[in-house]
């Protein structure tokens, strides 16, 4: 855990113990009807040694007992269950977080992530953090509440037998950090080391491929048990000390056994009295030190928060959606898209473009084209808002493309990329991603403008097949037909094609261009592309190009 | 099939000496336990009864023992359990490396594998948890049987609650966990599905404005986790809350015996009857992690332990001497029930020369590549090297003649310098500087302020995505290997820099037979051969 995680890890810790407090209070209701128990307990011992008076007080007492041990085992139920939700109710919350940043990030702000990576956080991440708030806070609390309650009861019974139950109490913590705080704070490093050599096995079994085909199994297989023992080797000399505080703890509750046992010892002589307070402080020795041992127990749950703890830190937190100055809609009908003198870049030190202008009229279309890294992705950034310019103003039909409010700007625009997202899902749900609302006509005549329609016919399940992870593989060609059908089916005025055709042979180049010219009539269009046959098909609808290389070289000359 | 909790038990016997101490241990330190509620009960009530004045010195000394005892325990099982989860790693990583799933990585399977380590990871519990347990209640009821004979008879009915408690109980909980298992994995890799669909779409999401969407389905699929998870508590706390309830019944059994028979064993009985409760009251527990682990372990020794796809040769050909690379009337499909990739392809690559492979995603490109990996076998015709069907072959000799650059090429989360080094485990600095150059991406490496020693990330996170392939691509250069196998190496790279590779591609390669998988040609390659892949079979183009 790095010191900027440390205000995270503080928040959970606050919201965890405000959303515990129920089972927190049944935990201590749990302890008062184990002192409950333990008196009744200690009433009937006292009876079988003859040592206690009255049948019907002993009647009492196994009644009591019977009803303290039925509440007990009613209230551990309840608290399990009550932990579980706030886990669940934790986890649903962080996953919320994440979802959210991620969306809020957007591709551009994502870019460069590993998408499973950032899936690891949405989940596994997410997942790790419900021993912290199912098990550790509740315990936690309890380890404070539950001593301190029955350090109370016996204090009030028999100061003496009481005041040996704290100081033993007391001694649990105290030996805890002279023993171990150099050790817990090795013990952290060492859970980190750990956590490191799981990472480690995770990413050399997914890359197993490339070990194995790289011929180098057999000196991997050893390195991984070098570490694996140097850990161990590491882990065990941090162990040995850090064990001993949990024998702190066996030793202060059989110091204070033993001493009760003589507290008592030389002056019960079959007080019948004294005889069932001695026996109930004896009962009580166990309850009390219960709660310190389910404590030590959960330390992993604790210690596993610090190895996720930098993830969720590094989440940036959203700032509330700015309120667009001017709220307008733009008209649905045609789209004038305008740059002027706008420039971008990743950082300072390497501009993609500086005060580029242009303009595409309504139905009109522009070609842009350059290398790769010339900007020609950034400029469908910029029009689709994932990052904004750092000067110079884009517009839309005169509108500022920031006074649009984001829903108005997304229903405006359509989008081909080089490799369309397919989910995990039917054919038909793929499409209908595009407008949900669609009617069946209109998902049948995307169908066909698509040129979807062969291939759907040849599927025995047609449109209801399943493709994306674990269905239907689909080719290049036919993922970026489906992508099509989704900007036919969503219709929008203005039409973003970045480099549509990059992945596709020629054949299936041709058949997607042909989808495409369809698909661009009556619309304002801006195609990006460095294929000769994407250009040339361009210019046949009679496209403007800007050439961003050119561009670049003229501001470099200047 | 053998148990597979048994199977991954039967792994561990290297260690037995560590896991039977930690055993030994831990039974010592227990009945030392039940000695001391047994020798403290009988002193306590005849103090009780003013007819013992002092603390025998016996009692400290058995709790001494018990406290000390308790300690070793713990620090044995742990080296015993440390022990044995590294031996269970590595073996799993040899399990894969030699099976299938080498082939399984080769297709982008890394989640399923990533699951695979989380099932590992499950099975850390089975010895400390689960075994030595229930060890200890094995031992533990004959001990208080014969300690309660003793002392009072009559209590021995007792027992029956000590038994359900450490025996039909877990079973229970762990027939529960095990029905549980599958729905709540299923639901587990639902949410993973639908989380990482909306991370790589996250652009078309944006686009048609279907955040709302997305997240209910996530909320969908965790509910659906959750449920699954919930029900299981529910089971849990029942099963957990019938324990507790029948040991306070024994207990209470015991007291009112005691009215019965004689007084000072009655006390002791009770006290004894405590501590066996205490040590059976996890077991319950226990048997959930036994419903996890069995699913774990039996996916775990699955994965580990099934055949590879293409075996071994019984008596292998010796290698041959040439590198000429050729393909004769192969047919060859993944599965019986999928279509053919090739029905009748053939293709001939002779020694030191560049050849090409065009042809659209999805034609079987790759497969080319698979097969004379021997990931897979052709179903009818050979695949020669040198003139020998390398069905004959070893495989990792084969392997060993083929320096392969793949599109899933994985960067390890290290080192640039141990990523380079699994190209070639003995290449000096020198070597991997040239390798580096060779592939464009010494400027990259020498900005950094770390230079070799500088660490990438998970899946080389901190490169750009052509930094990255350029990086995978100098490991391949260093692989001493007299073939070249690269499919699309110039994915993510633009075309300056893609021609620029081609340039230095020839003059590192000089000599070597280079087998180049590409959907389209940039110009810059000197290739000596070009084929076209369509529709199963390889047409030459001009070249």
């Amino acid at each position: 855990m790095s010191t900027h995680s440390k205000p995270w890890v503080k928040a959970e810790q606050k919201l965890g113990f405000r959303a515990a407090r129920v089972p927190i209070a049944l935990g201590a209701a749990g302890t008062l009807c184990a002192i409950a128990q333990a008196a009744a307990a200690a009433r009937l011992l006292a009876g079988v040694l003859h040592l206690a008076s009255g049948g019907a007080a002993l009647a009492a007492a196994g009644a009591g007992f019977v009803a303290a041990a039925l509440a007990r085992a009613y209230l551990a139920l309840l608290a399990e269950r009550q932990n579980f939700e706030l886990g669940a109710a934790a986890r649903r919350r962080l996953r919320g977080q994440v979802l959210a940043a991620l969306l809020g990030l957007g591709p551009a702000g994502l870019r460069g992530r590993h998408s499973g990576e950032l899936a690891a956080t949405a989940i596994d991440r997410v997942e790790a953090m419900d021993g912290f708030h199912a098990r550790w806070v509740p315990a936690t609390a309890l380890a404070v509440i539950g001593p301190g309650l029955i350090g109370l009861v016996a204090l009030h019974t028999d100061w003496r037998a009481g005041l040996v139950l704290i100081v033993a109490g007391l001694f649990v913590p105290f030996a805890m950090a002279v023993a171990g705080i150099g050790a817990a704070l090795a013990a952290r490093r060492q859970f980190l080391a750990m956590t490191r050599l799981q990472v480690r096995f995770l990413d050399r079994i997914r890359g197993i491929s490339t070990i194995v085909l790289a011929g180098r199994a057999r000196e991997e297989a050893a390195s991984l048990r070098e570490a694996a023992d140097e850990l161990r080797v590491r882990t065990m000399r941090v162990l040995r000390v850090a064990f001993l505080s949990s024998t702190a703890l066996d030793l202060a509750a059989a110091a204070a056994m033993i001493l009760i046992v003589v507290r008592f010892l030389g002056v019960v002589r079959g007080d019948e009295a004294l005889a069932p307070i001695a026996l109930f402080m004896l009962l009580l020795v166990p309850e009390f030190f219960a709660p310190l041992r389910a404590f030590s127990a959960v330390y992993a749950d604790r210690m596993a928060v610090e190895a996720v703890a930098d993830e969720f830190a590094a989440l940036p937190t959203l700032p509330p959606p700015a309120k667009p100055a001017e709220i307008r809609s733009v008209a649905a009908h045609g789209v004038l898209l305008s740059f002027d003198h706008v420039s971008y870049g990743w950082d300072e030190a390497r501009p993609v473009f500086d005060q580029l202008s242009f303009r595409v009229g309504k139905g009109e279309i522009l070609l842009l084209t350059g290398a790769s890294g010339a900007g020609k992705s950034t400029i469908m950034d910029l029009i689709l808002g994932f990052v904004e310019p750092q000067a110079g103003k884009i517009t839309v039909n005169g509108a500022s493309l920031e006074a649009l409010v984001p829903a108005a700007r997304a229903k405006m625009i359509g989008w081909i990329g080089q490799k369309p997202v397919i989910f995990a899902g039917t054919i038909e749900e793929n499409i209908r991603f595009g407008n949900p609302a669609a009617s069946d006509t209109e998902l049948a005549d995307a169908v066909r403008w698509a040129h979807l329609q062969e291939l759907v016919n040849n599927l025995p399940k047609g449109l209801q097949t399943q493709v994306g992870e674990g269905g239907f593989g689909l080719s290049g060609g036919q993922a970026q037909r489906i992508a099509i059908a989704r900007a036919f089916l969503k219709n929008a005025p203005l039409l973003l094609l970045d480099e549509p055709t990059a992945h596709l042979d020629p054949a299936t180049e041709r058949d997607v261009l042909e989808s495409l010219r369809h698909l661009a009539l009556g619309r304002t269009v801006v195609l990006a592309t460095h294929s000769s046959m994407a250009m040339d098909f361009a210019k046949t609808i009679g496209a403007r190009r800007v050439d961003l290389d050119a561009l670049r070289y003229t501001s470099w000359r200047e | 099939m053998m148990n597979p909790i048994l199977r991954i038990f039967s792994l561990w016997t290297r260690f037995w000496g560590w896991l039977m101490a930690a055993v030994l241990l831990s039974l010592a330190a227990l009945l030392a336990n039940v000695t001391l509620s047994l020798y403290s009960g009988r002193f306590l009530a005849l103090g009780l009864l003013g007819m013992m004045l002092a603390v025998p010195a016996l009692l400290p000394l058995v709790g001494t023992a018990r406290v000390v005892l308790r300690y070793f325990e713990r620090v044995v099982g742990h080296e015993a359990i440390f022990r044995a989860l590294a031996n269970l790693r590595v073996w799993m990583f040899e399990g894969l490396a030699a099976s299938a799933a080498g082939g399984l990585g080769f297709r982008r399977a890394g989640d399923a594998l990533s699951r695979l380590v989380n099932d590992v990871d499950t099975l850390d519990g089975l010895f400390l948890r689960l075994m030595v347990p229930l060890l200890g209640a094995l031992v533990l009821v004959p001990v208080v049987a014969a300690v309660l004979w003793r002392e009072q008879p009559a209590a021995l009915i007792v027992l029956l609650a000590l038994v359900v408690i450490g025996f039909y109980l877990p079973v229970l909980t762990a027939r529960a966990a095990g029905e549980n298992a599958a729905k709540a994995g299923l639901a587990m890799s639902g949410l993973r599905t639908s989380v990482l669909d909306m991370l790589h779409g996250l652009r078309e999401v944006k686009i048609f404005e279907a955040e709302g969407r997305m997240l209910a389905v996530i909320q969908a699929r965790e509910a659906a986790l959750l449920s699954a998870q919930r029900e299981l508590t529910h089971k849990g706390s029942a099963l957990n809350a019938y324990g507790f309830l029948l040991a306070q019944a024994g207990v209470l059994a015991a007291i009112m015996l005691g009215f019965t028979g004689a007084k000072v064993p009655a006390v002791a009985a009770v006290l004894v009857l405590g501590v066996a409760f205490e040590a059976v009251l996890g077991l319950p527990r226990a048997g959930l992690l036994y419903g996890q682990a069995k699913a774990a372990a039996a996916r775990v020794v699955q994965a580990a332990e099934s055949a590879p796809l293409v075996s071994e040769p019984v008596s292998p050909a010796p290698m041959p001497s040439r590198n000429a690379i050729a393909f004769e009337h192969v047919a060859f499909r993944y599965a019986p029930d999928r279509p053919y990739v090739f029905e009748e392809l053939s293709l001939q690559v002779a020694q030191g020369t560049r050849v090409a492979i065009l042809g659209p995603s999805g034609a079987g490109k790759s497969t080319i590549a698979a097969l004379l990996l021997k990931l897979h076998a052709p179903e009818q015709g050979q695949v020669r090297l040198g003139g020998t069907d390398i069905a004959q072959l070893p495989t990792e000799a084969v392997r060993h003649r083929i320096a392969y650059l793949g599109q899933t090429t994985h960067l390890f989360a290290d080192t640039i310098r141990h990523n380079l080094l699994i190209g070639d485990p003995a290449a000096d600095d020198a070597a991997l500087w040239a390798a580096l150059e060779a592939a464009q991406v010494a400027d990259v490496v020498r900005a950094l302020p770390e230079g070799l020693d500088a660490w990438l990330g998970e899946g080389g996170a901190t490169l750009s995505g052509g930094q990255g392939r350029r990086l995978a691509l100098a490991r391949t250069l260093l692989m001493n290997a007299p073939i070249l196998l690269l499919d699309e190496p110039c994915a993510g790279l633009d075309s300056a820099t893609e021609q620029e590779f081609f340039r230095v591609l020839n003059a590192a390669t000089e000599g070597r037979t280079v087998l180049l998988i590409l959907h389209r040609l940039t110009g810059a390659e000197q290739l000596d051969r070009i084929w076209r892949l369509t529709a199963g079979t390889l047409v030459a183009a001009a070249g």
